[in-house]
């Protein structure tokens, strides 16, 4: 609990300047005043707290001021018990205590549960109550003295359920940022691993940590990247998709520039890649930035498998790329263009099952495809319990009773679900959203110029990916830039041993930030 | 790229896309696939007739429509000066335009070939669908149609089966070469003479169209290789048949497995020598105004059967098998040697080596090339060799027999 602590005080003094409330009065000396202004603040709402003491012989009146749900109860009946203690120990010793003596015990004594500090002001007495803290206002003292006591339910360290891996931690991120800063830090026991933390939101307010491992990271990223980071003004950060959409670079580009994970060791590795971590309060999902295309297509396990089958599985995985994005375009070119391409007995055997099937191929396709898309998002959408139920029946009884009825052809249902299956190969989901998107738009361009079409429009997107930077980094490093370094780990994964230097995120020629530092020096023991 | 850029990039795409207007595509049913072409002079009209075998897709064998039983081709004929026309105004009779570029076979009538084929090519190399690597056979004792109408048992495609056909007797027998369109034009227009693969009908070409031929074991009416049939300026002369046909092959350096009898003291014929891997290479030079062939043919055969006695395990008997094997091989040679001699026809393509080689004395020779060939010389080396008897060495048969 104490990195919570920790966290919590530097928000609230990053966010202090940031507060944009009007009626900003000072705490008033009559506690009966401030807990009204409280009130009515809050809008009399039920779950804050107000205990009031009388300590000394009714000499000093004091009050502690909490929220219930987001507090955590142990910690404020302890934190109340230090002023209680206060009492038993002057019992009968002092017939009256000014309110500064009161004051002085608590900030020396009694708050030994955290770090605290002094509000002087209704908002930042708010911002503190509203983080989960216990307010102690003391009758006649214009002050109050607040100690972190957050808690309230959350949900327990489980395991990764959207990247999961056969062999590693199980541990995956929980909505607290806490936790999963902790979490990190257990991977990586190192002093240069630093923090940042800031509060975004106008009003959500929500804790921001920025992690990077000092001297691995690019400085002149980091300080790019925070410069971004002060400059949002929203109202709301409810999840880390909206810092990612916010920040990207290149907003127009149907690929995504940020990386997420919810695996803590997949943020380690990273990290010790020089990436920046970004942590949001609330959500399992850590942004990683700046990423590369061929990022979003390697896992943790890679390191964790032995380097001959991880490197296979890598380039499997690059062979899903191309079929989830290429299938069916090229099967509706060849059919419609390029007959000649195919080998005769298969030509006969696709004429034959085509024979009857009253659409076009291209029309059979994207129908087809609407298809599997529908069954895939309601067996997303769907309760769990029957989700997967309807989309297994949904696609057995829609491909063959298509195929029965003569609607769309066998061949057809193969490649549209090796298309499907082969997009779910794509480790990280947003880029596998957004092949499943273009994938519909080549299978246009299929449709009207065959594969000459399909050519140019490859032409058209590596030289669009190749423009793409993530923070200042090129996209499609190490192939273009070109860093043979960076080759022994994209398609495939060299044996640990090989990999001697750091992965370069940045080329000497052509970058505006700082020489790659991370790249002449040895890699660390963790990968 | 601001919002608005990329908004008129997207929408200038999605407007020049439909200009291409689909063009060229094509619909898998709406096309008509043809797999074979026959084509057959008119003596009368000097037209070609050009028959066209359709791959009929509901009754393929991987088709469960009710059309399965039908024959797996359809044939239409067409009639016209030239190859092209026939075959657009072949679409008087099909539903769908036809598609060549999956066009395994090419069949020439005899009546065709005997009155010159060296003009009917050009669209093979013209045309982008038609493919210069389909099969070529002239039609022994019929016209071209004839042979396109045959239906086969097991391949489903006649036209398949007939290239598969050539195929599979060129890689173990080697009286035929598998022969493109591209090797023929490579003839017409190398120096020298060519030979095309024959098929000929056996039994009757009428009951040949009828499914109910398909319907027995044995087949009445079916289609067999049938040696090679020698052309000399695009006009067929003469068809070779048996070890002529072998030795030609050989001299072409295209035997890749074939069997030769050999005798044994006991009996005629009676090893049989599988003769697994054969070189020839030629070398040509001029000896007083005459051409001298030099080949040297380099093969070597494994014993594949005995059904007479012969010490197997005696290094004197294998070497009186090469031997033999050596003799056996060059009367082939010869034979077709002479007979080409006899037809002054180079089918060899002596002529092109002699051009490779020599061009200037090649420059001089060019028009009289017939003569001068039929007066050549053969320099056969033949290098026999044995490489193994098989899984045992002495056969039961006792010593003797």
């Amino acid at each position: 609990m104490d990195n919570r602590t920790q966290q919590s005080a530097d928000a609230a003094q990053t966010a202090g300047s940031t507060s944009q409330q009007a009626n900003n009065s000072p705490i008033s000396t009559q506690l009966e005043e401030t807990i009204r202004a409280i009130q009515a603040r809050l809008g009399n709402s039920p779950d804050l707290v107000v205990r009031t003491y009388d300590l000394i012989n009714r000499s000093a009146r004091v009050a502690a001021v909490y929220m219930t749900g987001i507090t955590d109860r142990g910690m404020v009946e302890d934190f109340i018990s230090h002023v209680m203690s206060f009492q038993a120990l002057n019992d009968g010793a002092m017939l009256a205590v000014t309110p500064e003596e009161v004051h002085s015990y608590i900030k020396e004594n009694a708050l030994s549960i955290g770090k605290e500090k002094l509000v002087k002001d209704i908002n930042g007495l708010l911002e503190a109550l509203l983080s989960g803290d216990t307010v102690i206002l003391i009758n006649g003292l214009g002050e109050g003295v607040s100690g972190s006591t957050c808690g309230g339910e959350v949900r327990p360290v489980t395991e990764a359920g959207t990247q999961v891996a056969i062999r590693g931690s199980k541990e995956s991120f929980t909505e607290t940022i806490s936790t999963n800063i902790a979490l990190v830090r257990k991977i990586i026991k190192n002093p240069d691993l630093w923090t940042e933390t800031m509060k975004l939101g106008d009003i959500t307010h929500t804790d921001i940590t920025i992690m990077y491992i000092h001297g691995v990271a690019d400085e002149e990223t980091i300080k790019v990247f925070k410069k971004k980071l002060q400059e949002i003004k929203v109202d709301s950060i409810l999840e880390s998709g909206y810092i990612e959409q916010i920040v990207e670079d290149n907003k127009y580009s149907p690929f995504p520039t940020l990386y997420n994970t919810e695996r803590p060791d997949s943020v380690a590795g990273n990290l010790l890649d020089g990436r920046i971590a970004i942590f949001v309060d609330g959500t399992p999902f850590v942004l990683i930035a700046p990423t590369t295309f061929f990022m979003f297509f390697h896992t943790v396990e890679d390191y964790y498998q032995r380097y001959d089958i991880s490197s296979l599985i890598r380039m499997l995985r690059f062979v899903c790329l191309i079929i989830s994005m290429y299938g069916p375009a090229i099967f509706v070119a060849a059919l419609n263009f390029h007959q000649e391409m195919i080998p005769t007995p298969l030509l006969i055997n696709l004429a034959s099952q085509r024979e009857g099937v009253p659409f076009p191929a291209f029309v059979e396709a994207v129908m087809m495809e609407i298809t599997f898309e529908i069954i895939r998002e309601a067996g997303v959408r769907m309760p769990s319990p029957i989700g997967q139920t309807v989309s297994i029946i949904g696609g057995l009884v829609l491909g063959t009773a298509a195929v029965q009825a003569g609607i769309v052809s066998p061949a057809m249902v193969i490649v549209v679900s090796l298309t499907g299956i082969s997009s779910f190969a794509t480790p990280a989901f947003n880029m596998a959203l957004s092949i499943r998107m273009l994938r519909f738009v080549i299978m246009g361009i299929a449709a009207f110029m065959g594969l000459y079409g399909i050519a140019i429009f490859t032409i058209m997107l590596i030289a669009h990916l190749c423009s793409l930077r993530s923070l200042g980094v090129p996209y499609m490093i190490p192939m273009g830039p070109f860093v043979p370094e960076n080759l022994k780990d994209t398609f495939i994964r060299s044996p640990i041993s090989f990999m001697k230097l750091r992965k370069r995120l940045q080329t000497n020629t052509g970058s505006t930030s700082a020489s790659p530092k991370g790249a002449s020096k040895r890699k660390s023991d963790e990968r | 790229m601001n919002a608005k850029g990329l908004l008129r990039l997207i929408a200038i795409a999605v407007i020049l896309m439909p200009l291409g207007g689909c063009w060229n595509s094509r619909e898998l049913n709406e096309l008509a696939v043809v797999s074979g072409i026959g084509m057959d002079l008119v003596p009368e009209t000097d037209e070609y007739r050009v028959t066209f075998q359709l791959v009929n897709p509901t009754s393929t064998a991987t088709s469960a429509s009710p059309g399965s039983g039908k024959p797996g081709v359809v044939v239409v004929s067409a009639t016209d000066k030239t190859m092209f026309g026939a075959l657009r105004r072949a679409s008087k009779h099909v539903t769908r335009q036809l598609f060549f570029a999956h066009t395994q076979l090419i069949v020439l009538g005899e009546s065709l070939a005997r009155s010159g084929i060296n003009d009917v090519f050009d669209i093979f190399e013209r045309s982008h669908e038609l493919r210069l690597n389909s099969a070529i056979l002239v039609a022994r004792g019929s016209d071209a149609a004839s042979v396109m109408k045959l239906l086969t048992a097991v391949e489903s495609l006649p036209a398949l089966g007939l290239v598969k056909k050539t195929q599979n007797t060129s890689r173990v027998w080697g009286e035929n070469r598998t022969i493109s369109v591209f090797d023929v034009i490579k003839g017409i227009t190398g120096e020298g003479d060519l030979t095309i693969n024959a098929v000929k009908i056996n039994g009757d070409a009428e009951e040949g169209k009828k499914n109910s031929n398909l319907e027995q074991s044995e087949t009445p009416t079916k289609t067999m290789m049938n040696g090679l049939g020698v052309f000399r300026q695009g006009k067929l002369l003469y068809w070779m048949k048996d070890s002529e046909a072998r030795g030609t092959e050989w001299l072409l350096d295209k035997i890749e497995e074939t069997v030769i009898n050999i005798d044994s003291e006991y009996k005629k014929e009676s090893i049989a020598v599988n003769v697994i891997y054969s070189r020839t290479e030629v070398r040509t030079s001029m000896e007083g105004g005459l051409p001298v062939f030099h080949v040297t043919i380099a093969e070597e055969g494994s014993v594949n059967e005995t059904d007479s006695f012969v010490d197997l395990g005696n290094r004197e008997e294998i070497l009186k098998l090469e031997r033999e094997l050596e003799k056996q091989t060059r009367d082939e040679v010869m034979q077709a040697f002479q007979k080409a001699q006899e037809l002054e026809s180079d089918i060899f393509n002596f002529g092109n080596e002699l051009k490779r080689k020599n061009p200037q004395v090649w420059a001089t020779l060019d028009k009289d090339w017939g003569r001068l060939f039929a007066q050549g010389r053969l320099d056969l080396h033949i290098k026999g060799y044995i490489r193994s008897t098989g899984m045992s060495l002495k056969p039961y048969i006792p010593e003797g027999k």
